[in-house]
Formats: structure tokens, C-alpha cells, sequence
């Protein structure tokens, strides 16, 4: 049975139901049609991952089918310990977006088969085993984010949903231009996943070909400078989209800088590394005092996804067995965690009108403030900063761990950025959840003192997905070896990648000389 | 700057110490005169006041019965050691006379009026020398405490004494506010300004009654408070108790604490400003606020009209001790207004200009320290 074709087919048709579906549907049908899709994704998912054999770090449940073979392009899916993981936080996370979104009146045919289709395409190119193909999935997933931005977004939906667009398509060419540069250099149409050596391809290309992806990617991720985009994007979005974009779109980058990246140019990557792990360390303090200047919770938010996407990069730079099964680590922590503190500010937004870090004191106030809501808060930013007991210190632990002894200055930098993590989120915690309640700016402490502040009640069903991310972060967090065991064999077999290139470039150099001399 | 909805902030108005002192001296309540606030104070007075029939008939059983007991481990459960009842104590299904306590310890250490001057007397150190000879010939821990620690059972003395006034003054209370809930209900009370005459008329008519407290040792009648001390219930107890519970109370830390080093809390005593009056009754529940333990007290004895009014109100039992605090709020603010009007030195209506000037005076001093109160709760509901 086609495992991997299935878990495509499950949202596409899923979405052109939706589109097509004749006569006028009601938003909460659509809503629950969309639910029943996205369960049986995750469902499917589930299946995968019982039919998937940890212990072996080669793709699995491997499917192909010749496309258009001229070109280079061929159907071509495969699963391992890199993308599983992923599959399910798409999953699982995709779910949730759809759970969280409630009372959409706007167009709800048109958002639901939108978010579909970005499940649908993230699983598409973290399954994909061909270049060409990858980069048709990462494509696809553009225009739908850039839709539900700018039609679902807050006010200043359009400019923030047109550089959304702007930077990714750029990333898309960067990317495309790469692939199509190393087909053109290595002179075959093979776009499959082999990494390429030295002797096939001179070092200054595979350098150049590597640049234009590590930009690509690093757009994506993203990573500072190229991080613009992001905070307009999350401040603009929707509070679904917002947890569709920070817990999966985001992971796009960071799977295409180990695999393709480190994946493909081993050997230049390894040139390149010391350098990269300054840019990591760089990101991940810019994102952590760029945080810590912001009013707005949701820029909050989104500017520490720029630092905590920094440690992926340090752990593929370090690329030891232990930082990249680190980064595979953060990635379905930073996932949960951003998932979770985005959906929490949107609760925040929805009760209380307002993110502003300025307006907002007291909400765990507990009768008239949301004091299930600041609890999740407080345990979504420790896990964020690294707490022991939740997924967040599992995975910074083992990046640092990894990376220590290879780049020592810019792990130990991208360690204070870890505890800058605690510094702001303290500042959000503490400006908004601690104190008097109040919603309204202080100008004078006597009347702000006195104000009967009446916010709506949390129903628990609004925290439901909350919870459940919460649960997760936890579970991550004191039972790290299931998660460990999935992905272990292949963040080895990753580490090992560019010794293994260069070990099998000696093997085969002399022997190559031999055989000219014979020739000769 | 974000958009507020307007609907989900409301302030009361503060009327200016101007205003409050008219209303004073005009004989006009301090709270507005609307039927709703008349529910929610009768019916909140009368879950206070079954509240405090269980407050009082504790602290007069601690003060008589656990007199010097050096480890009171059962003084909240007025004699009755059932397992029953030893059970649902510690299963928090009880009363929380810890409030009572709070209270009693803001008036002993606040210290004002009469009772505070007795407590410091000749008389009373040789009444306590006697008790505690008495006390120590059979009790030998207190007879190795007391030579070691000369003022400590003094001060145990002390503490139950102002245990004792404050039962004899929540006893006349608890009886008053039943009493104005059946004259609610039986219709001869249907206004704010009844209920405040109501309760200025059972002050004035209390005020005279004698405060005495005596105990028994070793089978031998002793007094504390004596009646020739000539203590009474207006001036000696109710006063300094409104002046402890009302308007100073204490800073309790809660989830907003003081810095008592940056000058957040008046090194002067008579500042204070963390009574009923003054407390917030938003951090409800917070840590260590002790009103909100009332509150749930309350909570328990609610009765069904007002528990009906709440309901329909914000966020129905869900904050259902914030409106609560905000009630009684109101009410206390009727039970002040009912003490002025009842200590005026002079007739509002004396023609005399001294007279009038005296009573001005006084509206003024008192209107000073309500200015700065919670007076946001005066006003009806928009």
C-alpha cells in the first residue's frame, strides 16, 4: 500500500472536497469536515509511524514513479528519522490550527481548504526524495500562507502577507537556482539525494551552490538578517495561522538546511561550519534582545523563534550525532512551544483586545482575569527558556551538549541567549500576568487602582488544544526516548555524512591515480 | 495604541471629601439609593451576620475556654472533638475563623480607644499578677515561661481580652444585621437611608452595654475585663474597631506587595489605609489577603436572592467573591455612615453656629479618610 502517497491524498482531496463541495455549507460544517480530514491525517501519520523501523537510518516505505524524466523529476517519497517526526508535529499541529479556529465567518470554504492544502504540501516536501520535487511542494505552500494572511489577517494584513511573499520567493528562486546549478555543474538531470563530493564537483562550486541554499533556507528559518519578514507575518496572521507558520512552515527552513544543506554538500558544509556557528550564535542573541524590546506579546513571541531556530543551525554547524539529534529535538520542541504560547496570546487578544505589554496587568488574576490560560503561559515560557522537565531543556541541553566541544565561543554565546530567553519571557509574564488587572494604560494609578475590569470568561473547550500542547511539552520533556529513538539512527547517520564523504574520497583517489596510470 | 473595548472596563466615580462631608451633614447616605443596592446590602448583611454569630461564639469560647492554653489545637472547634467534625475541620468544610483572628490582632495592635488604654493599666497588671499566680501553681510549662518570659502571659492576657471584647461586639452586631434582614423582609426597612438609621439606631441603643470578661481558674471566678474598668460597647470597642478593621487594617502581602523600605507603607501607624474600606476586591483569593477568607464564608451563607442577583451579573459564580467583597463594600460603607451619623458630638439640625461649626469639623475629618476609600463602590452599576 502507498503509506507516504496516502498522507498526500488525505488533505489534497480532502481540500478539493471542501472547493468543491456543491451548495452553501455552514462554517461550523466546514469547520468539522475539515476537523474529520486533519484526524484522519494524523491518523494516518500514526500509521506510518508504527510501519516505520527506528533502528535503520535509510529513507523507508520508499515509493517512486517515474514523472517527467526528462527534466529530472520523479515521484519519489521516502520517510526516516529526520522527516518522521515532522510528519507527525504537521499533523498534529495542522489539527489544532483547525481546532483553534473558531467563529470564522469570512470565506470559510475557501480558509479551511487553504490550510489543507499547506498540510497537504508541508508533507509533500518533508517526504519528498527528489530536488525538483521538494521544491515543487515548498512552492506550493506559499500562496496558500500568503492568502490566509492577507485575507484572514489583522489590519495591516497586506503589507505584512506581500513581504511574507517577497522573501520567500526569493528563498524559492535561491533554491531552485541551486539545484539547477548543481544539475548544471554535475552535468547529469539527477535530481535525487546524493550527497556530492569534491571529486565529482570543485570545491568553489559546491561553496557557491551551498551559499545560494544556505540563503534560501535561511530566509525560511529564519535567520538574522533575513528574519524581516517574520514578526509582521505573526503579528498580522491569525492566531491558527500563526501556530500553522511558527510550529511547521518554520521547520521547512531548518529540514532544508540539514538535509539539503549538510545533506547534499557534506564536505563544503564542513568548510563552511565555524563560520555557520556564528551565525547561529549572532541569530540567536538578535532574536533574544530583539525580543526583549518588544511591547506587542505576539512580536514577542515571534522574534524568540528567530533566536530559538539559531540552535538548529549551531547543531547542524557541530553536526556531532548528539547535536543533530539536539536539533531534531528543537524543532518538534520549538513547534509545540510556539504552537502553544501563540495560541495562549491569542486567547489573551480575544478576551482582552489588546497584546500590548504596556496595557495589560494581572491576568492571573483568579476570578476575573484567565488563570488557566497565565498558568499554560508561565509553563509554555519555561519550557521556551529551558527548564528541566519540559522538551525545551531536552533539546537546548543536547544542541549544546553536541556543539560544545567543536564551537565552544558560539555555543557558550547562543547559551546566553538561552537565559536571555528567561529574561524576556519573565518580562511578559511578569508585565502581564502578575499585579492588579488591568487592560487600560496607567495615567493615574488612583482610578487605574479602582478599575472593574470585566473580561469574558475562558471556557475550558477554548483551552483545550492548549492543554494539549502543554501535555506534550511535559511528556517530551520527562520521557525524551521515544522521540530520541525515532530519530537517532539517522541524526547519526547525518553526522557522520561528511567524514563519510571525505573517507570515501581517499578511498577512492589513489585508486582513481592508479587507474589513469594503468591507462596511461 | 491598542483598542479597548469600552464594555470591559468600568470605574466608579471618587467623589471628592467635599461632597462626601455634604452628604454627611445633610443626613443623605453615602451610598446611591437604588433597589438593587438595597438587596445586595440586606442580603449581605445577613450572610455577615450569620458569619458572625460563628465568629463570635469562637472567639468568646477561645478566650473562656482556651484561656493559656499554651498549644490551642482545638480552639477552632468550639469544644465539640468529634471525629465528625475534627474531619470536615480539616477538610476546610468549616468556618474560616482565622478572619476572626486577623481581625482581632489589627485591633490589639493598632491599639486605639478605651480597651487599648485598660490593657495598659495598674489595675490590669495586677489582675493578670493574680491569674497568673493562680494559673502557674498547676501548670508547670507556663510556671517555667513566665520567670523566663516575664511579659509573654501578660500579653497571652492581653489577646484574649481583645478576643473577648471582639465576641461581645460581633455578638450585638450578628444579632443587629439578622434583625435588619427580617425587618427587610417583613417590609419596615425599604430604603438605603432605613437600613442606615436601622443600624445607627442598634449602635445608639448597644452603645451603653457593659464590656466584661472574666475567667475561670481552678474552679475560682477572676476578672480581666472588670466592670468597674467601666468599659463599653460604643466608644471602647466598636470604635477602635472600626478605626483597626475598617480604615487602618493591615498590609497584608498579596498580589500586589508593598516595600515597606521605599516608604510604601506609612512609618505612622495612624496612616494606615488597608482596611475593609480601602482593600481591593479584585486579588480576591490572591496569597495571605485575608478578606477574601471572609468572603467565602459569605459565600457559604449567601442567601438565594442575592446568590440570583450574581448570577445574572459578569461572570456568574465564577467571581462570584469579588461581587461579593464589592457588596459588602457598599453595606460597610452604610454601617460607617450609620456610626457618624450616630456620634455626631451635636443635632445635625442644632441652629447653634458652635454646634454647627463642631459638627462640621467632624463630618470633615471623617470625610477626609473616606475620600481616599473604595468610594468607587458608592455609585450604582452603569
Amino acid at each position: 500500500m502507498p503509506m507516504l502517497s496516502i498522507l498526500l491524498l488525505i488533505p489534497f482531496a480532502g481540500a478539493l472536497a471542501l472547493v468543491l463541495w456543491p451548495g452553501q455549507l455552514a462554517p461550523g460544517r466546514l469547520r468539522a469536515v475539515a476537523l474529520v480530514v486533519l484526524g484522519l491525517q494524523l491518523a494516518w501519520s500514526l500509521m506510518v509511524l508504527a510501519r516505520f523501523d527506528p533502528s535503520s537510518s535509510a529513507m523507508q516505505l520508499q515509493e517512486s514513479l517515474p514523472w517527467v524524466s526528462g527534466l529530472g523529476l520523479e515521484y519519489r517519497l521516502g520517510v526516516d528519522g529526520l522527516s518522521m517526526p515532522l510528519v507527525l508535529i504537521n499533523a498534529a499541529l495542522t489539527l489544532v490550527s483547525a481546532i483553534c479556529t473558531r467563529d470564522i465567518s469570512q470565506r470559510p470554504r475557501l480558509y479551511f481548504a487553504l490550510v489543507l492544502l499547506i498540510s497537504g504540501a508541508v508533507n509533500g516536501a518533508f517526504l519528498a526524495e527528489n530536488l525538483l520535487l521538494f521544491f515543487l511542494f515548498y512552492e506550493l505552500e506559499l500562496i496558500p500562507l500568503w492568502a490566509l494572511i492577507s485575507i484572514w489577517g489583522g489590519a495591516n494584513r497586506s503589507y505584512a502577507a506581500t513581504k511574507f511573499l517577497i522573501f520567500t520567493a526569493v528563498s524559492g528562486m535561491l533554491i531552485l537556482g541551486a539545484f539547477l546549478g548543481l544539475a548544471l555543474a554535475t552535468g547529469t538531470v539527477d535530481f535525487s539525494l546524493t550527497p556530492v563530493s569534491s571529486e565529482r564537483l570543485a570545491m568553489g562550486t559546491q561553496l557557491f551552490l551551498l551559499g545560494a541554499l544556505l540563503i534560501g533556507f535561511g530566509i525560511k528559518v529564519p535567520l538574522f538578517p533575513f528574519h524581516n519578514w517574520l514578526p509582521d507575518a505573526h503579528t498580522q496572521a491569525s492566531t491558527p495561522v500563526s501556530v500553522l507558520l511558527a510550529g511547521v512552515l518554520l521547520k521547512l527552513g531548518t529540514y532544508g538546511l540539514l538535509r539539503f544543506c549538510l545533506g547534499l554538500f557534506p564536505e563544503a558544509w564542513a568548510q563552511l561550519a565555524p563560520g555557520l556557528a556564528i551565525w547561529a550564535a549572532v541569530s540567536v542573541l538578535f532574536g533574544s534582545l530583539a525580543a526583549i524590546a518588544q511591547k506587542d506579546m505576539k512580536r514577542m513571541v515571534a522574534y524568540s523563534s528567530v533566536g530559538h531556530m539559531g540552535y538548529i543551525l549551531l547543531a547542524a554547524a557541530a553536526a556531532t550525532p548528539v547535536a543533530i539529534l539536539g536539533a531534531v529535538f528543537q524543532m518538534v520542541s520549538h513547534g509545540l512551544i510556539s504552537a502553544l504560547l501563540f495560541l495562549l496570546v491569542g486567547i489573551v487578544y480575544r478576551k482582552t483586545g489588546t497584546r500590548d505589554l504596556t496595557v495589560l496587568h494581572g491576568l492571573l488574576n483568579p476570578e476575573r482575569g484567565l488563570p488557566f490560560t497565565g498558568t499554560l503561559m508561565i509553563l509554555g515560557v519555561m519550557a521556551s527558556a529551558g527548564m528541566p522537565g519540559m522538551a525545551g531543556f531536552i533539546s537546548e541541553f543536547m544542541v549544546f551538549r553536541g556543539s560544545i566541544s567543536a564551537y565552544p565561543l558560539a555555543t557558550l554565546l547562543s547559551m546566553l541567549g538561552s537565559g536571555l530567553t528567561a529574561v524576556y519571557f519573565l518580562l511578559l509574564v511578569n508585565r502581564a500576568f502578575f499585579g492588579r488587572l488591568a487592560i487600560t494604560p496607567v495615567t493615574d494609578p488612583v482610578t487605574h487602582g479602582r478599575l472593574d475590569v470585566q473580561l469574558a470568561p475562558v471556557a475550558p473547550r477554548e483551552t483545550i488544544p492548549a492543554t494539549g500542547l502543554a501535555m506534550a511539552v511535559v511528556a517530551i520533556g520527562l520521557l525524551p526516548a521515544g522521540l530520541g529513538r525515532l530519530s537517532e539512527s539517522t541524526s547519526t547517520a547525518i553526522a557522520q555524512l561528511p567524514a563519510l564523504v571525505s573517507a570515501l574520497q581517499l578511498a577512492s583517489g589513489p585508486l582513481l591515480g592508479l587507474q589513469a596510470g594503468g591507462l596511461g | 495604541m491598542p483598542i479597548i473595548p469600552a464594555e470591559l472596563v468600568h470605574s466608579g466615580g471618587m467623589p471628592a471629601a467635599a461632597e462626601l462631608e455634604e452628604k454627611l451633614l445633610t443626613a443623605q447616605t453615602l451610598l446611591a439609593e437604588t433597589s438593587e443596592h438595597l438587596i445586595e446590602v440586606v442580603d449581605v448583611l445577613k450572610s455577615y451576620g450569620e458569619v458572625l454569630d460563628a465568629y463570635s461564639t469562637n472567639l468568646i469560647f477561645q478566650a473562656e475556654h482556651q484561656f493559656l492554653v499554651p498549644v490551642p489545637l482545638f480552639k477552632y472547634l468550639d469544644g465539640e472533638k468529634s471525629p465528625a467534625k475534627i474531619w470536615r475541620h480539616l477538610n476546610h468544610d468549616r468556618i474560616n475563623f482565622e478572619y476572626a483572628e486577623y481581625c482581632m490582632k489589627a485591633m490589639l495592635w493598632h491599639g486605639t480607644g478605651g480597651l487599648d488604654a485598660y490593657l495598659d493599666s495598674e489595675a490590669f497588671a495586677e489582675s493578670c499578677a493574680v491569674i497568673i499566680r493562680r494559673k502557674t501553681r498547676r501548670d508547670p510549662l507556663l510556671a517555667l515561661l513566665h520567670p523566663l518570659f516575664s511579659g509573654f502571659l501578660i500579653e497571652l492576657i492581653r489577646t484574649a481580652a481583645t478576643t473577648h471584647a471582639l465576641g461581645q461586639f460581633w455578638r450585638v452586631m450578628s444579632d443587629l444585621f439578622l434583625d435588619l434582614a427580617r425587618s427587610e423582609a417583613d417590609g419596615s426597612v425599604a430604603s438605603i437611608e432605613a437600613v442606615v438609621e436601622f443600624i445607627k439606631d442598634g449602635l445608639v441603643a448597644a452603645a451603653a452595654n457593659p464590656i466584661t470578661y472574666g475567667v475561670e481558674v481552678a474552679g475560682e471566678h477572676l476578672w480581666v475585663l472588670p466592670p468597674e474598668a467601666g468599659l463599653t460597647f460604643l466608644v471602647d470597642v466598636a470604635v477602635p474597631y472600626v478605626e483597626a478593621v475598617f480604615l487602618r487594617g493591615l498590609p497584608f502581602l498579596g498580589t500586589v506587595s508593598f516595600n515597606a523600605q521605599a516608604q510604601q507603607i506609612s512609618p505612622d501607624q495612624a496612616k494606615f489605609a488597608y482596611g475593609a474600606l480601602f482593600a481591593d476586591p479584585l486579588p480576591t483569593m490572591g496569597a495571605g489577603i485575608p478578606p477574601s477568607l471572609l468572603m467565602q464564608d459569605m459565600f457559604r451563607h449567601l442567601p438565594q436572592r442575592l446568590d440570583r442577583l450574581y448570577r445574572k451579573r459578569t461572570r456568574g459564580e465564577g467571581d462570584v467573591r469579588v461581587k461579593i467583597c464589592m457588596s459588602f463594600q457598599k453595606s460597610m460603607f452604610c454601617v460607617t455612615n450609620a456610626a457618624i451619623r450616630g456620634t455626631f458630638p451635636h443635632p445635625l439640625n442644632s441652629p447653634e453656629p458652635a454646634a454647627r461649626e463642631a459638627n462640621r469639623a467632624y463630618a470633615a475629618a471623617w470625610a477626609a479618610r473616606l475620600a481616599a476609600a473604595r468610594t468607587d463602590c458608592l455609585d450604582p452599576l452603569p
